[in-house]
């Protein structure tokens, strides 16, 4: 059974269409399924005797629960409720998807969502020099780690320049956010992320700094709601190095670049975070020419959660994004989450080799003229920027 | 449709071979979706648990060739094909009746172009109309096409039903910001119309496949001006002490001027949704305008404006009620601050001259207030024109019948009722939401002989009967 709280926004959702042009998987795939009023209608056919078949069971998965519809909605409801108990009911009638399957087992198992679970050598030396005890932890991600070790070696790098005192886990349990996305708040969640709770306490970290925006919505918002937070504050890596530059612990140059920057969800929309990382280029005396989608109503462009168990989707959710960038003239498209930057970055490599291009929104002959951004996580500017600059 | 055997499973290899195995489907919980629109009786259909229509292939073509090679398809093995945009509409007209092909647009969305020298906008009617406003916005123009369904509605939705948005009294309705538009007919050729629309080559392409609601054909691409946008936009509320006064207000401005955007609500609606929305606490008929373009200009037609509502015994209630209107306008439509199931509720817009307008809306008023006592009637008028007005009435029945059946006769009986009382005194049978399956049936006590001209289109460009039967009373 789904919640009353589920119900009750679907029933809302069933027969409203205002939020369709938000969603960018509904808007890529074209799939009258792939909106937030059909997934509410067909909870709602449930309730009226309808079961659950596979092909419904799949759609709520074709979905990035980055919250956009939500964001939109002026009466306030959350599709992302009755989508996530969805999932639950899905994962118990056996009626997962194959590839969501997959996926499941390998963070059951490991922690991590990917085959691979070893980040590669130069930061694993990196991340050696930081096994000690430190007030602050710095919290990566599996992805950071695992698939955009540059992103996380930027980070480590600006906070030694910084001479910021901190500690990085050798091994970094699963958090349960991936879980929460795949099958809700169910008892496997909660058993992961009260052992993550426990491991991140016994470290004695009074600061948790969070690189991966999904992580950091979790730990902020789940985890009090799990009985799990550990008593640490948390923060975002982005506003702790904004912290940084205000303190006068960062120095970068004048980059004078043109860029555009990509608002992770998790962190404008959940976490209401957005100026860390403006204020971050703005340091770097980078000229912002803004997406039209900015901020909270920043256009989603898959996790790396959703490209594991849904790579065909999570390529032109990528795209739709590439576009958006690409359609400002800026010359670099800044990221500041390791997901975001995981799936732009295969879009670009694949787009560049062809695949898919033909379902871009835009047709070549409207935007062709223009070159795609370089594609750059805001740290590794930011410490391009102090490089430049020679001190610290 | 009833197949026999394994005939459907025939059907879908040659749809799959033109759209891809991913791009078909007939999965139940996919077709079901299409069983609802924003028709009443089909939302309340599956409120009550009842199965939806549903088309027996949900088909997503990627382009103009494809649309084509599946109505050739449908033409061969006479399938129902019924277009599918954002399911938005009010009334009907995109549900499977037939089963048959839900052909789903929304892959077609593509901005091909935009013409910043001819100041037009070309791109795939699949798309959302809010995404096509969006790209003229990030260039500074605007569609100027903002209807309440501007986040659900597609491009080929707006065309195919004549829809109309809050600023058409100054920008026209969507018939009159199309420039060209390219057409699959039911045989699978592909047309284009002219390239512009104002010429004296025979009758406008255009304005036969605009409103024919995919009885005609699928269009698959289409071209509209682009505004600038205005340098200013001025808003201005006023209070009439009545629909008669406010009505000749608005008369009158409109043989002077072109607002952008001017509401008229009736003294039931300003003491009720108006009150609600815009904490309006006054009795009378509240109007709240607009007036956009050059400062210049604007400020001397806002002068025009509030001299002409003084004679006519306007109370000027200030701009703070019109930009709060604004900012709401797309509020109204989201749940809890619109009509729901279980209430029963329908807009009856018409349109009609001023000689006529004033005696259609007492003359509808009357006829539902009077046919059926637990339902209440509620109007505006808010696209204007030189020579008239449209009225956009509402009816709502708070406690409908439970029985389906029973709800369908009153809600028929109230359409039946009120959109003849319109057609009998001057006024016509929709005016912006479009015929579909709901007013099917009154279609040609509108039209009279002249429906002929409809059934001899019909006839010629669909004799085979695919394209979205049992709507448009075709």
């Amino acid at each position: 059974m789904y919640s009353e709280k589920a119900y009750h926004i679907a029933d809302n959702c069933r027969f409203c269409w205002m939020c369709r042009h938000v969603c960018p998987v509904g808007l890529k795939t074209g799939k009258e399924i792939n909106t937030p009023r059909a997934k509410g209608l067909l909870v709602s056919m449930e309730k009226r005797g309808f079961e659950m078949e596979k092909d419904s069971a799949e759609a709520f998965y074709e979905c990035m629960l980055c919250g956009s519809c939500s964001n939109d909605c002026a009466t306030g409801f959350e599709p992302p409720v009755f989508i996530r108990e969805a999932r639950t009911r899905a994962a118990a009638a056996g009626l997962l998807p194959e590839a969501v399957e997959r996926v499941l087992d390998r963070v059951l198992d490991t922690g991590v969502m990917y085959e691979e679970c070893e980040e590669p050598k130069a930061l694993s030396e990196k991340i050696n020099d930081h096994q000690k005890k430190a007030k602050l932890l710095l919290l990566l991600g599996a992805t950071a780690r695992i698939r955009r070790p540059e992103m996380a070696l930027a980070l480590m790098r600006l906070l030694e320049k910084a001479e910021v005192d901190f500690m990085v886990l050798e091994k970094e349990p699963g958090t349960g956010s991936e879980l929460y996305d795949l099958i809700g708040a169910v008892e496997e969640t909660r058993e992961q992320a009260a052992a993550c709770g426990r491991q991140l306490c016994d470290t004695g970290a009074e600061k948790i700094v969070v690189l991966d925006s999904y992580l950091a919505e979790t730990l902020k918002h789940e985890y009090p709601l799990w009985d799990c937070a550990p008593e640490s504050e948390i923060l975002t890596a982005t506003s702790f190095v904004a912290g940084l530059i205000d303190e006068g612990r960062l120095h970068p140059e004048a980059l004078s670049l043109s860029v555009t920057v990509h608002d992770s969800p998790r962190l404008a929309r959940d976490l209401k975070e957005t100026e860390p990382v403006r204020d971050i280029l703005k340091a770097s005396v980078c000229e912002i020419k803004e997406m039209f989608l900015n901020r909270e109503l920043t256009r989603c462009c898959g996790s790396s959660l959703f490209a594991e168990y849904a790579p065909k989707l999570a390529l032109l959710t990528g795209q739709g994004r590439l576009e958006d960038a690409k359609r400002t003239g800026a010359g670099i498209l800044v990221v500041e989450c390791p997901q975001a930057l995981d799936v732009l970055k295969m879009a670009a490599e694949k787009t560049k080799t062809g695949e898919a291009g033909a379902d871009c929104a835009v047709a070549e002959t409207e935007s062709g003229n223009r070159e795609r951004p370089e594609i750059l996580d805001i740290f590794s500017l930011l410490l391009k920027a102090v490089e430049e600059n020679g001190n610290a | 449709m009833k197949y026999e055997a394994f005939m459907p499973e025939m059907i879908l290899t040659e749809l799959e071979d033109i759209v891809g195995q991913e791009n078909v489907s007939i999965e139940e919980g996919e077709r079901l979706i299409y069983g609802v629109d924003y028709f009443w009786i089909g939302r309340m259909w599956s409120d009550r648990g009842k199965t939806p229509p549903m088309p027996d292939f949900v088909v997503r073509p990627g382009s103009t060739k494809e649309v084509s090679q599946i109505l050739k398809i449908a033409n061969y093995y006479k399938i129902p094909v019924h277009t599918w945009g954002g399911g938005s509409g009010s009334q009907g007209g995109a549900l499977s009746m037939a089963g048959g092909i839900a052909l789903d647009m929304k892959r077609m969305n593509r901005l091909i172009a935009i013409d910043e020298e001819s100041r037009t906008i070309t791109a795939e009617t699949g798309m959302v109309f809010k995404i096509l406003e969006d790209y003229a916005n990030e260039r500074g123009y605007s569609t100027q096409h903002i209807p309440s369904c501007l986040t659900c509605g597609t491009i080929g939705g707006a065309l195919a039903h004549r829809g109309i948005g809050i600023m058409s009294t100054k920008y026209g309705k969507i018939d009159d910001m199309c420039v060209n538009m390219e057409v699959v007919l039911p045989n699978g050729d592909i047309i284009e119309t002219l390239p512009v629309p104002k010429h004296a080559a025979g009758p406008d392409l255009n304005q036969i496949f605009i409103g024919s609601e995919g009885t005609l054909g699928v269009i698959t691409r289409a071209t509209f001006k682009l505004f600038e946008q205005p340098e200013a936009r001025k808003f201005r509320a006023f209070l009439f002490p009545d629909m008669t006064s406010g009505l000749s207000a608005g008369r009158d401005i409109m043989q002077k001027m072109k607002p952008s955007i001017m509401r008229l609500f009736d003294e039931a609606e300003t003491v009720s949704i108006v009150r609600d929305v815009l904490g309006v606490e006054h009795k009378g008929a509240f109007m709240n305008l607009a007036v956009e373009g050059l400062e210049k200009i604007v400020d001397i037609e806002m002068e025009a404006i509030i001299d002409i509502c003084a004679k006519h015994n306007g109370q000027d209630l200030g701009s703070e009620y019109g930009e709060k209107w604004y900012e709401n306008r797309i509020t109204f439509f989201y749940p809890g601050h619109i009509m729901d199931i279980p209430q029963m509720f329908g807009t009856m817009d018409t349109v009609a001259d001023f000689a006529h307008v004033e005696k259609i809306y007492w003359a509808m008023k009357e006829a539902i207030e009077s046919n059926f006592p637990n339902v209440r009637f509620i109007a505006h008028c808010s696209h204007w024109y030189e020579w008239g007005t449209m009225i956009y009435d509402r009816f709502i029945c708070d406690n409908p019948p439970q029985d389906p059946r029973e709800a369908i006769r009153l809600h028929n009986n109230i359409w039946n009722t009120g959109v003849r009382a319109a057609m009998e005194n001057g006024g016509v049978i929709n005016d912006h939401h479009g015929i579909g399956l709901k007013l099917s049936r009154l279609m040609k006590e509108q039209y009279g002989p002249a429906m002929q001209v409809f059934e001899a289109l019909k006839k010629g460009l669909d004799p085979n009967g695919i394209m979205n039967p049992y709507k448009l009373g075709l």
